[in-house]
């Protein structure tokens, strides 16, 4: 008899308390994320006369900068996703392999991602000046001369004289400085919790090294690799902090860039606040949609064979 | 044979990668080291420089001692004039952080013009002196750093709390599970911070908590909470549920189990969580930028000094302040932090 | 000339760890061979060895007749039942079993025809479009097996493929094995802590302990005629009784003396006791099985704890402070019975400082 009384005593306990538990947590997504995301999409259909409809993303495609800020935001996104993968698989592959320091090269590899974004602007803007690091760096190593000795250069390099998908792809290495930890560590975790046998049965059975990590390593951890890159993705998609510390606003617009230009820089403007909703909605269109095509495209079709 | 020229190309490689993380930081480092005289110096030093090189002659004609610095390319330039040693000691200590007194000063430079030929003296810098500077020259970079460390505080304790409730919850109900975490934190991170920026602010202002560490905390723990949530989800759920109810048999209540069993052996994960959402505030530039108007943190004090050419070696110096934290950080979980994604 | 030898093979460890010392062995074509011990012995590492997934220190590995020792493991002809079965999970079971073969790029009809006819030996095929996460512990054994004969190979290497079996299953997948091998008329080389298994599977024996080899033989010879007194101890379900006795030399006799007992001994090493072991203390070995239960024996002792096994009962007792087992079907006996035993002619004399066998 006491038995059942204490079994049904904690079977209620355990219904009620997850509620409960959860509660804080719901209530203070409601308040602190759920209404300001409301408020901004509906104020994004409202425009500055107050009736509903589309005007402010028509002021959005009128915006001079837009088509360059899609244009950047897009390739910045998925050349920086390809980049960052392939390096972050070659760096998790080598950590992976035991050799002496390994820990101390995965702790070199990981600082990058802890830097604080504008501590990384002070560090590239003081590298990319005419008289910054990196050219004194290829001067002290001779590397100059011999740049100007293929004459591929008269001089040192002036390299913030870039523009448009130059001063993208700019960009997109610095980036890639700052952001291949993060990926190199899931996959890097992918590759610890994996059974060795499987590689080695591959092995055994007639594959060699390559053959084992294509057919057999990688689609088992694909899973971890496929996050990786959808949540680089999204954050790809938002760039804007990093260009903006290298070019200032407005010299290599990106969409998220153009929202805090809208936001921050311009309040005085009339149509800056719809402007600046404007594109957030339509930022979180493009991220969403990429983000379905993304996984659209790299789930398993079925189960497919090797 | 095959072996060895194996993992010699392995450690070059290796070497390789890793210079391409160091050089970079290296330079920083040797900026924030430098005096306002060595900013405009080029070649830019990969290693700090700790004194200089200093060459004093005495200009008969003109009656003053010419000061002359050894520059990175090799050459001595010609860096000051006076013959009054209150200002060559001011002028060392502003340009170069070299901070002597003015009778030894005196000393040593009175030998150029008894020995009538240029003399070569090496003096020490003054180690700290940017990082000192820093918090001095930029107007409230104390007072930034303050602000930072109680918005971080405050992330913690938001983050832990609320996130930790939900860990549990979730590791000990089957209702949801990881993939509710997941979908939410995934939709939570399509929304773009900056978007919501505005209404944000004016809900903030609303609470009066616009331009407060508070608010800011409030914001960093959007992210956080469902971060928080999955690990310690994760980490409760390898604390054996056997354990806990062992120790309900023994006659504990659950609140009495929470504290003794199940917090003591779920604590390593719950540092790494509070570590991360330390982070996530002393980090941040974007959400401060918007959300904050007097009351900066260290990291919006920072990125403000961006573009300003004339004190690049305190915003280095401040640089490296805000550097530390995520390092340390980093060192010490660097043997956890894959057990944390996998 | 032998199938596989194994010349004097040795694996070290970071260059202080013996994993395996100078390992000597022979293999005939057709022959299969277990190689038994406890965790740590080092069977699993030769094992290893042999397939190329491991590095030999010293030594070498010779199959039919060609040194393997620097071969990749996919260029040795071997293949291998790992004891997780390392089933690939995100590939069918059909696909698991085709992997090989695609490799060795058969076309697609000859490796249909092989698919199809290994499944049929391993009793799979109702579950070839099936995944392994759909599959019981069981079930992904037998892939594992098919996988492995899909291959035709040379060797057929097994790491305790039913260690993570449920006992029943574990009997049963036994029978199994023997039948595939035979069928498939490989060679195998099959590892594994389980005395049972091994004895009941086996052509020859490889016993182990620390990375040596104990003994290598027949199980009859491994149970019957044990070499050390770690196989006594480590073979048979209960295993053999030790008895430390002194000999003693009476009038040309030799007599075998216990606290307990005295025995008068007959067998064939009683010349080498005469010659080398009188005054000295050596270690009698008698299986449970070979103590007999009668109206009058050189022992009396009680029946302490009785463990009826079905066939025979196990009877526990205590002789001079040290438990002694006895297998008997004397099915009247009861907890506390007083009983007279006796031992038969198998027993084993083993040097108590060697532990090796006097013979």
């Amino acid at each position: 008899m006491a038995d059942t009384q204490m079994a049904d005593k904690s079977k209620k306990n355990r219904l009620k308390s997850p509620y409960l538990l959860l509660l804080p947590a719901l209530l203070f997504y409601l308040i602190f994320w759920f209404f300001p995301v409301l408020t901004s999409i509906t104020e994004s259909f409202t425009s500055n006369t107050g009736e509903i409809g589309l005007t402010n993303f028509q002021l959005m495609r009128e915006d001079t900068l837009f088509l360059a800020a899609l244009r950047n935001t897009l390739v910045f996104a998925g050349v920086s996703l390809i980049l960052q993968f392939i390096l972050a698989l070659i760096v998790a592959v080598l950590i992976n392999r035991k050799f002496k320091g390994n820990k101390l090269f995965l702790f070199i590899m990981l600082i990058p991602m802890a830097l604080p974004q504008s501590a990384v602007g002070i560090l590239w803007n003081t590298g990319l000046v005419e008289s910054g690091w990196i050219n004194s760096f290829l001067t002290t190593t001779g590397i100059q001369e011999v740049i100007q000795g293929l004459n591929l250069a008269s001089g040192a390099m002036i390299w913030k004289n870039v523009s448009g998908l130059e001063a993208v792809f700019m960009l997109i290495l610095i980036d890639t400085w700052t952001v291949m930890p993060s990926v190199m560590i899931i996959i890097l975790a992918g590759l610890q919790n994996f059974n060795k046998e499987y590689q080695e049965a591959a092995q055994v059975f007639g594959a060699t090294k390559f053959q084992a990590f294509r057919d057999i390593v990688i689609p088992i951890i694909k899973p971890s690799i496929v996050t990786a890159l959808l949540l680089r993705l999204i954050s790809g998609l938002q760039v804007w902090l990093i260009g903006v510390m290298i070019f200032g606003f407005n010299s290599v617009p990106f969409l998220v860039e153009r929202i805090v230009y809208y936001t921050d820089k311009v309040r005085t403007g009339v149509n800056s606040y719809k402007l600046a909703n404007a594109y957030s909605i339509f930022t979180l269109v493009i991220v969403f949609s990429v983000a379905l095509i993304f996984v659209r495209m790299t789930k398993n079709k079925k189960r497919g064979g090797v | 044979m095959k072996n060895t020229i194996r993992r010699t190309l392995l450690y070059l490689v290796i070497v390789f990668i890793s210079m391409m993380v160091l050089i970079p930081l290296s330079y920083l480092v040797s900026i924030s080291f430098s005096s306002a005289a060595e900013i405009n110096d080029y070649p830019k030093q990969m290693f700090p420089s700790f004194s200089h090189e200093l060459a004093v002659t005495w200009d008969e004609e003109n009656s003053y001692y010419i000061l002359e610095r050894k520059n990175n390319a090799g050459k001595y330039e010609e860096l000051y004039m006076s013959s009054k040693f209150d200002r060559i000691q001011a002028y060392l200590e502003t340009q170069l952080n070299v901070y002597v007194e003015e009778e030894d000063l005196e000393k040593d430079f009175v030998q150029a013009k008894e020995l009538g030929q240029k003399i070569e003296l090496t003096y020490r810098k003054s180690f700290f002196n940017n990082f000192i500077k820093f918090f001095t020259v930029f107007g409230g970079a104390e007072k930034a750093l303050v602000n930072s460390i109680k918005a971080a505080v405050i992330t913690i304790f938001i983050s832990m709390s609320i996130g930790g409730l939900v860990g549990y919850a979730l590791a000990r109900t089957s209702i949801i599970g990881k993939e509710a975490i997941s979908i939410g934190s995934l939709i939570v991170r399509m929304f773009p911070m900056v978007s919501i920026s505005v209404p944000m602010a004016i809900l903030l202002v609303k609470y009066g908590l616009y331009d407060s560490m508070l608010g800011l905390a409030i914001v960093y723990s959007i992210p956080n909470i469902g971060l928080t949530a999955a690990i310690t989800r994760g980490i409760f759920m390898g604390v054996n549920k056997e354990f806990e109810e062992a120790s309900m048999v023994f006659g504990a209540t659950k609140l009495q189990t929470f504290r003794k069993i199940t917090f003591p052996l779920v604590l390593p994960a719950f540092a790494a969580s509070s570590m991360y959402a330390f982070i996530t505030a002393w980090n941040d530039t974007a959400v401060s930028l918007l959300l904050t108007n007097k009351n900066e943190t260290l990291a919006l004090l920072i990125y403000k000094s961006i573009g300003g050419s004339s004190s690049i070696h305190y915003a280095a110096s401040g640089a490296i302040v805000l550097i530390i934290p995520a390092l340390a950080f980093t060192f010490l979980l660097k043997n956890y932090i894959t057990q944390l994604w996998g | 000339m032998s199938y596989l030898t194994l010349e004097n093979v040795k694996k070290v460890y970071n260059k202080n760890v013996t994993a395996v010392e100078s390992f000597n062995l022979e293999i005939e074509d057709g022959e299969f061979i277990a190689f038994l011990g406890p965790s740590g012995c080092g069977k699993t590492t030769t094992l290893r060895m042999i397939a190329g997934l491991e590095s030999v220190t010293e030594g070498d590995i010779k199959l039919e007749g060609k040194s393997i020792v620097n071969l990749e493991p996919r260029e040795r002809g071997v293949s291998m039942i790992f004891q997780s079965y390392a089933v690939w999970p995100h590939m069918s079971v059909y696909d698991n079993v085709a992997y090989a073969l695609k490799l060795k790029k058969l076309n697609k009809k000859e490796i249909d025809k092989i698919v199809q006819e290994v499944a049929k030996t391993a009793d799979i095929t109702q579950y070839l479009d099936r995944y392994p996460s759909q599959l019981s512990g069981g079930q992904r054994q037998r892939v594992a097996v098919a996988r492995a004969i899909a291959v035709k190979p040379k060797l057929f290497l097994m790491d305790e493929p039913l260690s993570n079996l449920d006992a029943k299953l574990r009997v049963a997948m036994r029978t199994d094995l023997k039948r595939i091998h035979q069928e498939v008329a490989s060679t195998s080389i099959f590892v594994t802590h389980d005395q049972a298994e091994a004895l009941s599977l086996a052509d020859r024996i490889v016993v182990m302990n620390h990375g040596v080899i104990e003994q290598i033989g027949s199980p009859r010879e491994i149970y019957h005629d044990s070499e050390t007194m770690f196989i006594a101890k480590f073979i048979g379900s209960p295993p053999s009784n030790f008895f430390h006795v002194e000999v003693k030399e009476k009038d040309k006799d030799i007599w075998l003396v216990h606290s307990e007992f005295e025995l008068k001994f007959n067998g064939t090493e009683k010349e080498t006791l005469l010659n080398q072991y009188v005054g000295k203390k050596i270690v009698l070995s008698v299986r449970p099985e070979n103590i007999k239960i009668a109206d009058e024996g050189i022992i009396e002792t009680k029946a302490l704890i009785i463990e009826p096994q079905g066939s025979h009962n196990i009877i526990n007792t205590n002789i001079a402070g040290e438990e002694v087992k006895i297998v008997s079907d004397q099915f009247h006996l009861k907890e506390g019975d007083l009983i007279h035993i006796q031992f038969n002619e198998n027993v084993l004399l083993f040097d108590m400082d060697t532990e090796k066998r006097i013979r």
